[in-house]
């Protein structure tokens, strides 16, 4: 998932710095108001947890592997705002640090992983909790890398390095990421069933006292 | 980073305990990956349209590929891993001790 620089046009490219610049800050600007004694090393955990599950590569079927992204699952535990700001990290350290991702690519990068992931985990997970609150965590950890994956495919598939071959690179990035995305939202379900089960007061939206939206065939 | 984090709360101690897993597990699944020859999607998407050979590097990192200087294999992923973990950590949690206030 993570763009190498070369890849993208400079025009390209310089939408998704666009894009990932105004989204982050307006994600800084409404992280202000939620932080606090528990929810701050939270933040910390969630990316820092992010960060060491991104490093565990599985292989799919076709000739594929691919790790887990994580933003679906910061989204939904986090919020949209903290989630883009522990994603933001994530990327940034991955390509300052390990050169993971490039630099001239970081914002695409951001968009696809730190922007789009969360925001469409969490919309996701919005839209389904009520039917089914773990179900809705596996949705949101599943849609939001596929819609991830199409960005990709579509900002490589608009890059001359690419031969403008959109109708190939979509494809790929999406089937392959669909596939990886049944991982991804049974990891995003599984760790916040948990999480929601033992800590509820952690969880955005959830306090202890709060009974959990009910289980379908419960 | 100690002042950053609530070493005391039950919660935050399972947790850290489980990045440590999740570190530990790291080498294995980064041998594994290397041993069957996979490749990601992008880098498949990548050889289709023939832009593989298009990919450049212009800040390689002070730890490229997640490897130390000096450590060899799965300890250089070992360590790669807990320095990475471990400054995310800090730096998500320093950011968001900045913006409370």
């Amino acid at each position: 998932m993570h763009i190498p620089d070369g890849f993208l046009d400079p025009w390209v490219a310089g939408l998704f710095w666009l894009g990932s610049g105004a989204a982050i800050g307006l994600a800084v600007r409404r992280a202000r108001d939620e932080l606090g004694d528990e929810r701050t090393p939270l933040l910390g955990v969630v990316a820092a947890g992010v960060f060491a599950a991104q490093m565990l590569n599985w292989p799919i079927p076709g000739g594929t592997s691919a790790h887990f992204v994580g933003g679906a699952f910061a989204g939904v535990l986090l919020g949209p705002s903290l989630g883009v700001l522990a994603m933001t990290a994530v990327v940034t350290i991955q390509a300052l640090v390990f050169g993971d991702g490039g630099i001239i690519a970081l914002g695409a990068n951001l968009f696809a992983m730190a922007v789009v992931d969360v925001f469409v985990g969490y919309a996701l997970f919005r839209a389904c909790r009520g039917v089914h609150e773990t179900g809705a965590a596996f949705v949101a950890g599943w849609g939001a890398i596929t819609v991830s994956a199409l960005v990709v495919g579509l900002g490589v598939g608009f890059s001359s390095a690419f031969a403008y071959a959109v109708g190939t690179t979509v494809p790929i990035m999406v089937v392959g990421h669909a596939l990886l995305g049944l991982v991804e939202g049974a990891i995003t379900a599984a760790v916040y069933g948990y999480v929601a089960d033992a800590r509820p007061d952690l969880v955005l939206g959830r306090s202890a006292d709060e009974v959990a939206a009910p289980e379908v065939g419960a | 980073m100690s002042a950053g984090v609530p070493f005391t709360r039950p919660w935050v101690r399972r947790a850290l305990a489980c990045l440590l897993v999740l570190v530990f597990l790291a080498p294995v699944f980064g041998w594994a990956s290397g041993a069957v020859g996979y490749a990601e999607p992008l880098e498949n998407a990548a050889h289709a349209t023939g832009a593989a050979d298009a990919a450049s590097t212009v800040l390689p990192g002070l730890l490229p590929d997640y490897t130390v200087a000096g450590l060899d294999g799965p300890l250089g992923t070992l360590a790669a891993g807990g320095i990475g973990t471990l400054l995310t950590l800090g730096v998500a949690l320093g950011a968001g001790r900045l913006l409370e206030r």
